[in-house]
């Protein structure tokens, strides 16, 4: 039954071009306000040292009203909280146990077949105007451009593609992307070569 | 003060210039302090024998961070004035694993000028142990110009 797990894949397959977030009428909010102290730490595990994020003078003289966040730092200040008052995510002692849920699951889709892992392979920008401190962030639309049903050296699963737009709280354009990513069902322990995470599908 | 003091000028760029490596050693230390910092909180960043179920040979680094390397080596190269238009081809190939280390690369392909504004491609990619791990990918910057810094000051 070495095809059947494609045909699982065919109603994403056939639903190319179809935005899955409502029309693009949800908006999904970032947890926080862009502020210093996220951009520092932000920084800190690149050692990035441009003071056009951290010292407000210099930002203000290179023609910015504020503080800049890297342009790298789009999809931190767009992930929505992974828990909020009134929730419950950490309900075992399991050490390898998962949150009940994440932001960074990806979308779950019906029509999608259940995977348990995600990756991200392949990232498109194109950017509009920097984060400034004091921005909020939203992610609005989830287009699906591709889907490749595909067995790789990790698992069987699909790279899709999609598109969103980031804005700001003042609705202007930050950035457009599209990221690849591969959900997929990882083979058992033991089976898998080690490999690459794109080159694990070519 | 800032380690980007130089400024890159449009005009003194050549198609072929070299952007200079850096490197990024990859210790679970670091791993962890980026998940934090990205809130990219995958266990395949931060724990060996998680991401070894997924099939990966070890924890590695996020795409978040691994964008982060780039955007750090192309704004150490153009500096302070410099401003990104696009990054495309961003394509991650190898796992960047905990116990390796990352050297970005990159040269300049192409110089233009487009609706005002001067503009320079440059090719960059990532390499570990293994070879080519992220890209090669393109990332395009806007510079200012010697000829409208003249124009500014002399008014």
């Amino acid at each position: 039954m070495q095809g059947d797990w494609k045909k699982e894949w065919q109603p994403m397959v056939d639903s190319v071009g179809q935005d899955f977030s409502n029309k693009g009428e949800e908006v999904v909010w970032g947890a926080d306000e862009v502020e210093k102290g996220g951009i520092r730490r932000f920084l800190e595990p690149l050692e990035f040292d441009c003071a056009l994020h951290y010292d407000e003078e210099v930002a203000q003289k290179h023609g910015y009203n504020d503080i800049i966040a890297p342009y790298s730092s789009i999809l931190t200040w767009s992930i929505p909280p992974l828990w909020e008052p009134g929730k419950t995510v950490f309900t075992s002692e399991e050490k390898h146990s998962q949150p009940t849920e994440s932001p960074l699951t990806g979308l779950k889709i019906d029509k999608a077949p259940s995977t348990t892992g995600y990756i991200v392979t392949d990232i498109e920008f194109e950017y509009f105007q920097p984060i400034v401190v004091g921005d909020r962030i939203c992610k609005v639309g989830n287009v699906l451009l591709s889907c490749l049903p595909k067995e790789t050296k990790i698992g069987k699963g699909a790279f899709m593609t999609w598109e969103s737009k980031f804005l700001n709280q003042k609705d202007d354009l930050i950035a457009i992307v599209r990221m690849q990513t591969y959900s997929y069902n990882p083979y058992p322990v033991g089976n898998q070569e080690e490999t690459g995470q794109k080159e694990a599908a070519n | 003060m800032s380690m980007i003091n130089n400024q890159l000028y449009w005009e003194d760029v050549t198609e072929g210039d070299k952007v200079p490596s850096v490197e990024f050693p990859l210790s679970i230390y670091r791993l962890v302090v980026e998940a934090g910092a990205n809130r990219d909180f995958n266990s395949i960043h931060h724990n060996s024998e998680y991401a070894r179920m997924t099939g990966a040979p070890e924890m590695y680094a996020n795409n978040v961070f691994l964008q982060g390397m780039w955007e750090k080596t192309v704004r150490e190269f153009i500096g302070l004035e410099g401003k990104f238009k696009s990054l495309k081809g961003f394509r991650i190939k190898t796992f960047n694993t905990a116990g390796d280390t990352v050297v970005t690369k990159g040269t300049v392909k192409k110089k233009w000028q487009e609706n005002g504004e001067n503009l320079i491609e440059m090719e960059v990619w990532s390499e570990n142990s293994k070879g080519v791990s992220v890209g090669p990918g393109s990332v395009v910057a806007v510079l200012p110009s010697k000829e409208q810094l003249e124009k500014t000051t002399s008014k």
